[in-house]
């Protein structure tokens, strides 16, 4: 790890104007990912602007919705009694992701942007596109197993790790920014992007840009909502699959579905198709199944990760049979 | 008269210490003067170094030296326990990726580690062998290792096969795995003259100071090796590996101490690991289960510099009554790092038999617990000698009891519990413990001061087994004092001589020198005693004195009484003595019994349930004893459902190398454990009636567990981890 400079900041604005004129320099909040990544040499600053003092870290409900600040702590979130009411799969997306202590730590801006635990990406030694544009990615024919069957290229397989942002992307969450050219929104759904050409772009984040809040709109259904992670463990390790389902049933029919995929695709994936299948259906196993199954049409599985195509699907089945009632 | 502490669950004496990071660790003492070293690594797996250029390092703050092949002088390479067959940085040749190229010396971690990255290294890369599966030459016999064959040979098996009522033939298989103990490798060397102090995270002080005598061709009453805690070894502290010799090396150069640690990637090259391995058996047995042949052959993985073969196959050879036996252990050598030995060394074979045995179970329709009843053996299958004290019979009908194994399903896959299957399944578990080496004998001294205090010291190790503890019960039982009079200084080679502890020898080969010095010492104040006039016992007897709670009675008339801290207070000097004693290896065993969940629709695994009973002769410490149950079985579950090193077919280099990517269970995998022992003393021990134990739990469980997976499900999975695409 090489020396860096360090500028604590104390308000937004401050911490963009820092980061834009520090050649170098990258944010820091809960420091969970960004140290990994700086010791390990996968990731190099000359300077990081630590945002973690910034007075973002407050929760707000409202009648239009719940507004998180960006550097609210995961575990302050998942603890927040209308997110427990209101929106349950957030909070269980949260409970299910790395541990305590790490969820003391990590922040909800961070969790965003937290980069994929693709081993290649994280040896420094390794070729990956990701991390060093051009070099090859060994994932293709090497160790895929945790690796993306959706939204892929030829240039980078890797999934986006996190939970968060999956259930965010069930609730139709939006992101609020603020950068050097003033605030934006941009929805969850918009944030990540596929590797396509490019896969050492993971966001449409922009040079000093700051995640300020996560915009969740109120919607009476979310009570109904369940967050399902798979893993190859009990506790503290990423999803090999998850989902976050909204649902909505009146009469044994399905009058809305909202369902969101982690550990599948290369960034938190909601398939409008598959949802199309269900929405007005009556909910029965044999729908679910047809959703499934228009979910993976367009999978390429790779050698060690075909099984997560029968794996979704079965996932699928398991979680909406049981928030529907069907068991 | 004392209550015996020996058998008792004792707390660990050194328990509030570690909790509250008053134990010093080997690189936790700042040593003044000291330098930071980092490695610098080779990141091609094949072919040799052709230029290093140090020259931006070097202008980095704080360097102090680069040091490459060109700089270091030529060492002797060590034989076994330095398990590797060369030395970096004496050459060119590159043999697996990680294998260290240069060392940085500067005067903060973080310098030296920045350093090691600016140092840039040219290679000329050969495309590497990173499997087995893609070896080109077939798979051989090496060599004896240690004086241990791999090839066995009894009766005539391939025709006893072919003749058998009834057989089992399978493939099993397991991957590469790490040790990954919690605190990293970490050596501090520092010289004074042609003396050689090294602070080192060592399982053997002893052992460590042989392979530095060998490679530096120092006498070994120059070097002291210290190591007075460990955070967890498993085998990949018993040898000694190249960091540690390259850091004697280097503050030889240098003339400074310097202290290196390994990085936890690091980690995943350079200190061992628990080879890759395949095994096809082929059982022959009776209808009834009696076995009439065994047919193993087990493929290894092996390095380009080290043939030795670690995963041994006891358990095939020796475990059951069988007359026609041929195990044959083959190896090949892909480019990657040596394997060594790893927390119970027979467990990979172990799998494969304990499975088939079910296999074999389900075929005849015997329950395997009969079935293991039937092929029990009392005697030694190689020499035909009765087994002393063995008591594996009792583990079974212990633990199936516990375990309420009566009321078992009959069929696989009929019982259901809302989502999940339920499933139980057992196996034999069985370890052979080692002996310290005969000469010199493992040696134990005993101080009595005028405090009345006893101090024990001897050249063994605590590697968070309880080594401080059961010593100090000993002593306090042989000379009947209190256990806080006791003190145990251990973890130096200065002081007398004793073993590795490894291959679970400490408790075999330490305690009995240490009872023979305690009771020496307690015979010597005794005698001090009944010649001093000015002592209530003058006169009496020794053989009527009695000793308890720090004092000496007349065994009649109690209020005959003296102390040890009178005693040896008036003689005016401390009462010092000696104990040694010889040991020889044998085997402890035991019984473990699962009951495994496994989700219908999504192929999740959890272990519910873990009963287990073993015989390992006398149990020194219940508490200490079940400790090893607990990271025994906890470990197996991750042998089981997950641990697994990944490397890239292409770069032979370690994907996962670290927590993150390698995973070991977390507590929410671990189920409680109920351990039994059969506690009975081994006749044959010369250890209190104890045998070596520490490696025993864990052999079984892993087989236990695929087990007890096909009793839920009916799904076989020969190939481990059984994760959950194996089960969809
Ligand atoms: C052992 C372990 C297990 C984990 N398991 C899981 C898991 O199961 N599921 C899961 O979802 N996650 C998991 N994580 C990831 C964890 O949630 C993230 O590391 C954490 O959320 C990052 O937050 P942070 O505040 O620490 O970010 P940092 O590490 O400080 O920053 C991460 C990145 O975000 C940028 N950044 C941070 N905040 C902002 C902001 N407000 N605006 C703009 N840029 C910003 C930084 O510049 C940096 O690039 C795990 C992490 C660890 C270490
Ligand atoms: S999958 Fe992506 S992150 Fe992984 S090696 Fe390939 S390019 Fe790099």
């Amino acid at each position: 790890m090489r020396a860096f400079g360090y500028t604590p900041v104390r308000d937004p604005a401050e911490a963009v104007r820092v980061a834009r004129q520090t050649p170098g320099a990258a944010f820091i909040a809960g420091g969970t990912d960004l140290l990994n990544l700086m010791r390990d040499g996968a990731q190099r600053h000359e300077h990081l602007v630590d945002i973690s003092g910034l007075d973002l870290a407050s929760i707000t409900d409202s009648a239009s919705g719940l507004r998180v600040g960006g550097l609210a702590r995961m575990r302050q979130v998942a603890e927040h009694r209308s997110v427990r009411e209101r929106f349950p799969v957030l909070a269980e997306a949260l409970e299910a992701s790395a541990s305590p202590q790490v969820r003391n730590m990590a922040t909800i801006g961070g969790n965003l942007l937290q980069r994929t635990r693709c081993g290649y990406f994280r040896d420094a030694a390794s070729a990956c596109n990701k991390r060093v544009p051009g070099s090859g990615c060994p994932a293709l024919e090497g160790w895929n197993r945790g690796h993306a069957v959706l939204g892929g290229s030829e240039h980078c397989i890797a999934t986006h790790p996190s939970d968060l942002a999956v259930a965010l992307l069930a609730l139709d969450a939006v992101v609020h920014l603020l950068g050097p050219d003033g605030p934006r929104q941009v929805p969850v759904g918009g944030f990540h992007l596929r590797p396509g050409q490019a896969p050492h772009v993971d966001t449409v984040l922009r040079p000093a840009e700051l995640i300020t809040a996560i915009e969740v709109p109120r919607r009476a259904a979310a009570v109904r909502s369940r967050y399902l992670k798979l893993r190859d463990r009990a506790t503290f390790e990423f999803a090999v699959v998850s989902i976050a389902a909204v649902l909505e049933l009146r009469g044994g029919r399905v009058r809305d579905v909202r369902l969101a995929f982690g550990g599948i695709a290369t960034t938190p994936w909601r398939s409008p198709e598959a949802e199309a299948v269900l929405r007005g259906e009556p909910l029965t196993v044999a729908a679910i199944e047809r959703a499934g199954r228009v979910l993976v049409r367009d999978a390429v599985p790779r050698p060690h990760n075909g099984f997560k195509v029968e794996l979704v699907q079965r996932a699928l089945v398991e979680l909406l049979s049981g928030l529907g009632g069907l068991r | 008269m004392n209550v015996e502490l020996v058998g008792r669950p004792v707390a660990r004496v050194d328990g509030r210490a570690k909790v509250t990071g008053a134990a010093r660790y080997p690189a936790d003492d700042p040593v003044p003067g000291a330098l930071h070293g980092f490695l610098v690594t080779s990141t091609v797996a094949r072919g040799e170094v052709v230029r290093i250029d140090p020259s931006q390092a070097l202008a980095h703050p704080g360097v102090v030296a680069v040091y490459t092949h060109a700089d270091l002088p030529r060492l002797t390479v060590p034989t076994f326990p330095y398990i590797k067959g060369f030395i970096p940085l004496q050459g060119t040749a590159v043999h697996h990726a990680g294998q260290p190229v240069a060392i940085v010396l500067a005067t903060t971690l973080e310098q030296a580690r920045e350093a090691a990255n600016l140092v840039r290294v040219d290679y000329r890369a050969e495309p590497p062998t990173a499997s087995m599966d893609d070896a080109t030459e077939p798979p051989h016999l090496p060599l004896p290792f240690r004086g241990r064959p791999n090839e066995i040979t009894r009766g005539d098996a391939a025709a006893a096969w072919e003749a058998a009522e009834v057989r089992v033939e399978a493939r099993y298989s397991s991957p590469t795995r790490h040790h990954n103990p919690i605190e990293p490798h970490a050596t501090t060397a520092q010289w004074e003259g042609d003396r050689l102090t090294v602070h080192e995270t060592a399982q053997g002080v002893n052992l460590t100071r042989s392979v530095l005598s060998t490679a530096f061709g120092l006498p070994p009453d120059r070097i002291r090796v210290l190591a007075p805690f460990l955070g967890g070894g498993f085998g990949a502290k018993g040898p000694v590996w190249p960091h540690t010799i390259l850091t004697v090396a280097a503050a030889r150069l240098a003339g400074r101490p310097v202290r290196l640690v390994l990085t936890r990637a690091q980690m995943f090259t350079l200190t061992g690991h628990r080879a890759e391995f395949r095994q096809h058996l082929r059982i022959g047995a009776t209808r009834q289960g009696k076995l009439t042949a065994l047919v193993e052959t087990t493929t290894a993985q092996l390095s380009r510099t080290e043939e030795s073969i670690f995963n041994e196959s006891d358990s095939s050879s020796t475990l059951y009554d069988c007359p026609n036996v041929h195990v044959r252990q083959e190896g090949v050598p892909p480019d990657l790092a040596s394997s060594s030995y790893m927390r119970s060394p027979e467990t990979t074979a172990h799998f494969g038999l304990e499975t088939a045995l079910d296999e074999l179970a389900w075929q005849v329709g015997v329950d395997p617990v009969e079935l293991r009843k039937l092929n029990h053996t009392a005697v030694d299958q190689e020499t035909g000698s009765p087994i002393a004290g063995k008591r594996l019979l009792d583990c079974y009908r212990i633990a199936a009891e516990a375990f309420g194994w009566s009321r078992r399903a009959p069929r696989p896959g009929a019982t259901q519990d809302g989502d999940e299957h339920v499933g139980w399944g057992m196996a034999t578990e069985a370890h052979t413990f080692a002996a310290a080496p005969a000469d010199p004998p493992v040696t134990a001294s005993v101080t009595v001061g005028a405090d009345g205090r006893a101090v024990v010291r001897i050249a063994t190790q605590d590697i968070g087994t309880g080594t401080y503890t059961v010593i100090g019960q000993v002593v306090a039982d042989a000379m009947g004092v209190p256990l806080d009079a006791v003190t145990a200084v251990i973890g130096d080679s200065a002081l007398p001589y004793a073993g590795v502890s490894a291959g679970s020898a400490t408790i075999a080969s330490v305690t009995g020198p240490v009872d023979r010095a305690a009771r020496a010492a307690r015979d010597a104040v005794v005698a001090l005693a009944v010649a001093d006039p000015r002592s209530p016992l003058a006169g009496v007897p020794a053989d009527e004195v009695v000793t308890a709670h720090g004092h000496l009675f007349h065994v009649r008339d109690r209020a005959r009484r003296d102390s040890y801290r009178a005693v040896v207070g008036r003689h005016g000097a401390p009462v010092e003595t000696t104990g040694s004693l010889r040991n020889t290896p044998g085997h402890s065993y035991g019984a473990v019994f699962v009951e495994v969940r496994v989700h219908a629709r999504l192929g999740s695994v959890r272990v519910t349930r873990v009963v287990t009973a073993h015989d390992m002769g006398r149990v020194m410490n219940r508490r200490t004893a079940r400790g090893q149950v607990l990271g025994g079985v906890t470990w197996g579950i991750g042998h089981a459902l997950m641990e697994h090193t990944v490397h890239d077919r292409h770069t032979a280099r370690v994907v996962n190398a670290n927590l993150s990517g390698y995973l070991v269970p977390v507590c929410a995998d671990a189920p409680a454990v109920e351990s039994h022992f059969v506690d009975h003393p081994d006749p044959a021990s010369t250890a209190l009636g104890a045998r070596g134990f520490g490696e025993t739990p864990i052999t079984g469980v892993p087989a236990a567990i695929g087990n007890a997976v096909y009793h839920a499900t009916g799904r076989r999975v020969r190939d481990l981890p059984i994760t959950r695409d194996k089960l969809l």
